[in-house]
């Protein structure tokens, strides 16, 4: 991602996500996207507050990809759908 | 420059000189040619329904499953040639390439009909004159679509990774140009880049 100043809240607790259906949608790190463009998307598409769209947005652009939704395979694949027409490079996967 | 977008009350303003818009106008018409993959794009309400649900071009004649399924495998379109076109409708499912395909061919008409309606919309409001005025869903819609023309222009420069990006700016600044017409470029890139963290920044005031 391109780095421009971002604010960095205090990160709430840490919540293991355990999916009880087996798809997920994985966002990969790009280098046109900004910080705060991939962080305005997950808060706008997903609803996640400040505090979780960062920490998703920062594992993106330190470890290259996070896993930001899961569900079913439809959901997922609509999910995909959504993040490519924010532009954002996203592949659905069975959660292993 | 000055922020080149503001939330205000009545909107969110755009503040771009008319050298910048008209520069800005055509490259989201330059977008939306780039877009055009020769496959109809019709105003019957039907067809473009069937167009979206991958069915395009199937007219009358659907005599039994099997004529459903050859029409939409026809109707599938094969992932794009061009890499910059390629990057906006990247492989969904890089374990599955069946899967991969079957979303392209249920997903990709209707995602490039509406980049290509963004891509206009973009184009068209950014020719108004005078002070321009956009709402939440304007502005969301200019935003997505700059997304795709700096992805488009990002893929011509060759950017891989984060540094590449990085670079950029010093590259400009030093004067390097690795092949002749890359500053143009790089300098456009650079504006949108401007343009974009100034728009995420105005909507993000208004969730505030």
């Amino acid at each position: 991602m391109s780095v421009a100043p971002v604010e960095v809240e205090r990160p709430a607790s840490d919540e293991a996500v355990v999916p009880d259906v087996p798809w997920v949608t994985i966002v990969w790190n790009d280098p046109v996207n900004l910080m705060s463009y991939v962080t305005y998307v997950f808060q706008t598409y997903f609803g996640y507050d400040t505090s979780k769209a960062e920490k998703l947005m920062l594992d993106v652009h330190e470890k290259g990809r996070a896993v930001v939704s899961n569900g079913s395979r439809e959901e997922m694949e609509r999910d995909t759908e959504a993040m490519h027409e924010y532009g954002l490079w996203a592949t659905f996967r069975k959660d292993d | 420059m000055a922020e080149p977008f503001r939330s205000g009350r009545k909107g969110l303003e755009v503040r771009l000189s008319d050298a910048e818009r008209e520069l800005l106008a055509s490259l989201f018409t330059q977008l939306d040619t780039l877009l055009d993959d020769g496959r109809p794009e019709s105003d019957d309400p039907f067809d473009e329904l069937a167009a979206l649900s991958g069915l395009a071009g199937l007219g009358e004649g659907i005599e039994t499953l099997a004529d459903a399924d050859a029409a939409r495998d026809a109707a599938a379109p094969p992932a794009p040639d061009d890499p910059a076109i390629a990057r906006l409708f990247p492989e969904a499912n890089r374990d599955d390439p069946d899967a991969a395909a079957e979303f392209r061919r249920l997903t990709e008409t209707g995602l490039r009909a509406r980049k290509r309606a963004a891509a206009r919309a973009a184009a068209e409001v950014l020719s108004r004159p005078g002070t321009v005025l956009l709402d939440e869903g304007q502005a969301q819609s200019l935003l997505k679509s700059l997304t795709d023309l700096r992805l488009v222009l990002g893929e011509r420069l060759g950017l891989r990774t984060d540094d590449d990006a990085t670079r950029l700016g010093a590259m400009l600044m030093v004067g390097i140009e690795p092949y002749e017409g890359w500053q143009p470029l790089a300098v456009t890139y650079e504006l949108l880049q401007h343009l974009q963290e100034s728009l995420v920044q105005a909507l993000m005031s208004k969730r505030r």
